[in-house]
């Protein structure tokens, strides 16, 4: 009775432009049949043709919440996702076909976020999935994974061009992509001011991959940079002043230290004689 | 020693003689304990007793033939374990520990049951163990008791005995210590024997029996009992890493063990359960569960060094993964410092030392060519000695090929992911090396030799490295060159003096802890008052002997014969 009511659910919620509202609707109704199903979360006794069921209620949560841009509900659908992916397949009725789509933009999600850390840590997770070379050649979970060896080594126009539309491999990394790009951006930025010392307005533009002039006006502006003559001017002067300042408290710092450590030895050794 | 003769001998051995109820019996054993810590004359003559328990033992050993010897051996130790609860010190139950791997090459089932069998009686209260132990190794049919006469006349002859001197008998109990030190043994046999499902079923029924039993002096044996349990199950089908191995469903029990362990201060068990727990998330890549592992438990300080060396080991591959190479670094320098440098160990070195050559690489540095020279590692270290090779070339597709080329043993080490990481530093030492030959260099050349592809990857890539403090150089966008600033002194730096600084740093801490590692036995300094009294004494005496003037060089040397 309640399974049917979910594969009703279920196959309404698949069609990917439902609008956020009318599925977070849907999907607590999804939710509460679970539990009567008590099948919310993963246990011995829970029959695999529900656990199944319940796999693809989280996946399709996970995948509308990014839709719709939420991170927060996002995150908690993978996280309860993990004890679902943790099972041995033969307790579904059938193998997820969204799961490696899940895992990889959850990856994507952790580099947007900034989180290398809990990224290769997941990533190390997968080698159990298959080998590496799998894992890599997989069409979503290889785009997480090459965008992260891009953006270390500092490959920005080719993770741009991975980022355009037309190549992402869904919808959905379409979503994180946006996320990522204007802090691709602040990492050209940042570089470049320490690169450059100074950069014509077309190059900037390119470089920065901006759409116009007015952009790059606007964006040199939001990180204070000097426009002259349309060509930016990144503000060294005033660093190398701050600099020399930050030198002579270093100094001071310098001569304290080896003070304390001379007098630190000196103690240690009375210590030991 | 009235009452024993020498024919009873194995009788003795035999071991714990009337019907008392054991939890008792062992209580009182406990109370005697502490005071014998504490008095040292009754501790000696503990130690003679001993001594002659073991000589008998290899006596007999010597006559028989090997299998006889072995026995033998299992049996001598037992002398250890005695003194260790006598003592209440964890030395001799190490040193009992550690003898098991010269009796481990000659350990058969039938040896074993043999041991058993002339160790425990029908009505010794480890019966029910020793049963059990022989149940695991598939000799059920062995009787206890030895053999030697009927069991029946045994009892008798005991009871007479028990009658005769029941105080001195039940200090001849077998201590539990031993039952579990027989466990040990029937582990290890199984575990030679390739039997992981029964040692695995007998691993469980060890493990009730020592949490069962609480008792301070079983610490650093049922540490041992708990690492073979985890091997068992490493070797059970699914192996690791799938999700579905019985590493998965031990880790409760592991984690049951931990809390116990950590609540009766029983640093043995902690730090080897803390090491077990560690390996079994690695095994199956759970990271995160084994960073929290880390983050919520605090490692006993005073664990032993082996166990120290491996949580280093285990801590050291975390960070690596989570891209802390600074900490990896430390941790792992410390791994391989303090792996035992004899033979028997050389696989964890080597396994130590691979890992901490890639971290080196990762966080930038080159590793030591002697690293590769040592005579134990050459071998296995060769693929990390080309993959350095490159790197410190900075030859981008010379890398890519060693990878390709020992990406199966990089990848059964668990080190591929780590090196696939390296594809950057590669880059980056490419660049670096360009920098400090040229003092100008076009984009597109960068671009060549570093087979990058495009030359606008080259530009990102290169203004990275100019951020990254990698080198020091400007980027000239319109006539597409970088130009290398000059290399400033590193001596007007403060870099000498902080390195200065840590070296002299690592020397004290060493002088601390060395310090901190000196073993006094215990109570020894009253041993050593009491005779600078008697001495004392002695020389008051003659003092005044040779004031009184009767005492010539003769009667000196008399005197000291009679001391």
């Amino acid at each position: 009775m309640a399974d049917r009511q979910l594969t009703t659910l279920l196959t309404q919620l698949r069609t990917p432009s439902l609008p956020f509202p009318q599925s977070t609707t849907l999907l607590s109704k999804a939710k509460l049949l679970l539990l009567q199903l008590s099948a919310l979360t993963p246990s011995p006794i829970v029959p695999p043709a529900h656990l199944t069921l319940a796999r693809e209620v989280y996946e399709l949560g996970a995948l509308h919440s990014l839709r719709a841009k939420n991170p927060d509900s996002f995150t908690r659908y993978v996280s309860q996702l993990q004890p679902f992916y943790e099972l041995p397949p033969q307790s579904f009725s059938a193998p997820s076909p969204n799961q490696n789509k899940v895992t990889a933009l959850w990856l994507l999600f952790l580099l947007t976020q900034g989180r290398y850390t809990e990224f290769h840590s997941d990533l190390e997770g997968l080698s159990t999935r298959g080998s590496v070379a799998e894992v890599e050649n997989d069409k979503f979970l290889g785009y997480p994974i090459k965008l992260e060896r891009w953006l270390m080594e500092g490959a920005y126009d080719r993770v741009w061009k991975a980022m355009k539309k037309g190549e992402v491999p869904s919808e959905e990394f379409g979503v994180l992509c946006e996320v990522l790009t204007p802090q691709i951006r602040r990492e050209i930025a940042s570089s470049s001011e320490r690169a450059y010392p100074s950069l014509p307005f077309l190059s900037a533009q390119s470089l920065l991959f901006l759409d116009s002039e007015g952009a790059v006006i606007d964006f040199a502006n939001s990180r204070g940079w000097v426009i002259k003559d349309r060509t930016i001017y990144f503000p060294t002067a005033a660093e190398l002043n701050a600099d020399e300042e930050g030198e002579q408290e270093q100094e001071k710092e310098v001569s304290q230290m080896v003070i304390e450590n001379t007098l630190g030895y000196a103690r240690q050794l009375e210590t030991i004689v | 020693m009235p009452g024993k003769t020498p024919d009873k001998e194995p009788v003795d051995n035999g071991g714990y003689r009337g019907g008392n109820n054991k939890m008792k019996a062992t209580k009182g054993k406990k109370g005697e304990d502490e005071k014998m810590t504490v008095v040292v004359p009754p501790s000696k003559k503990k130690d003679a007793e001993g001594d002659v328990t073991a000589m008998d033992v290899d006596e007999k050993a010597e006559e028989e033939d090997v299998e006889e010897k072995t026995v033998g051996d299992i049996k001598s130790n037992f002398a250890l374990l005695d003194r260790a609860v006598a003592l209440f010190d964890a030395r001799f139950t190490l040193r009992a520990l550690r003898s098991v791997s010269s009796i481990r090459k000659r350990l058969t089932p039938d040896i074993l049951a043999q041991a058993i069998s002339e160790t425990y009686t029908v009505t010794s209260p480890g019966a029910e163990i020793a049963a059990g132990l022989l149940k695991a190794i598939g000799r059920e049919e062995v009787r206890l008791g030895g053999g030697k006469g009927g069991n029946e006349m045994e009892i008798d002859s005991e009871s007479k005995a028990a009658g005769k001197n029941g105080a001195k008998k039940e200090a001849k109990e077998i201590i539990p210590e031993v039952d579990v030190f027989f466990g040990i043994l029937t582990q290890v046999l199984l575990h030679d024997n390739k039997q992981w499902q029964q040692g695995l079923e007998f691993s469980r029924f060890l493990i009730e029996k020592v949490q069962a039993l609480n008792r301070r002096t079983l610490d650093s044996l049922s540490a041992k009992v708990y690492f073979y349990f985890e091997l068992f199950a490493e070797q059970l089908a699914p192996l690791p890493p799938s999700s579905q191995s019985p590493i998965v469903a031990i880790r409760p029990v592991l984690l049951a063990a931990l809390r116990t362990a950590v609540l009766r201060k029983d640093t043995d068990t902690q730090a080897s359960v803390i090491v077990l727990l560690l390996r079994n998330y690695l095994l199956t890549s759970h990271i995160s569960q084994a960073d929290l592992l880390v983050s919520h438990t605090q490692f006993p300080e005073n664990a032993a060094n082996n166990q120290v060396a491996r949580y280093l080991y285990y801590l050291g591959k975390v960070r690596a993964i989570q891209l802390l190479y600074t900490e990896a670094h430390n941790h792992l320098t410390a791994a391989t410092r303090k792996a035992p440098s004899s033979a028997c160990a050389v696989g964890f070195s080597q396994t130590a030392t691979k890992l901490l050559l890639v971290v080196e690489l990762l966080m930038g540095d080159i590793p030591d060519r002697a690293t590769f020279r040592q005579p134990t590692m050459e071998a296995a270290l060769h693929p990390y000695f080309l993959l350095v090779r490159a790197v410190r070339v900075g030859d981008l597709e010379d890398f890519e090929r060693i990878v390709a080329q020992h990406g199966d043993t990089f990848r059964r080490d668990g080190t591929y992911t780590l090196i696939l990481r390296l594809r950057q530093n590669v880059i980056k030492t490419g660049i670096r090396m360009m920098s400090l030959s040229y003092s100008r260099i076009s984009l597109r050349d960068i671009c060549i030799r570093l087979h990058l592809g495009s030359e606008e990857s080259a530009e990102y890539i290169v203004a990275k490295a100019i951020r990254d403090g990698v080198i020091e150089a400007t980027l000239d966008r319109e006539k597409g060159y970088m130009k290398s600033k000059e290399v400033g002194d590193v001596y007007a730096t403060r870099e000498p003096g902080e390195t200065f600084h840590d070296r002299i740093r690592a020397c004290l801490s060493l002088h601390d802890e060395s310090v901190k590692a000196m073993r006094f036995p215990m109570n020894q300094h009253r041993l050593e008052l009491k005779n600078a009294q008697e001495a004392r004494e002695r020389e008051r005496e003659m003092a005044k002997e040779i004031q009184e003037g009767d005492l010539d060089e003769d009667d000196l040397g008399g005197e000291f014969e009679g001391m």
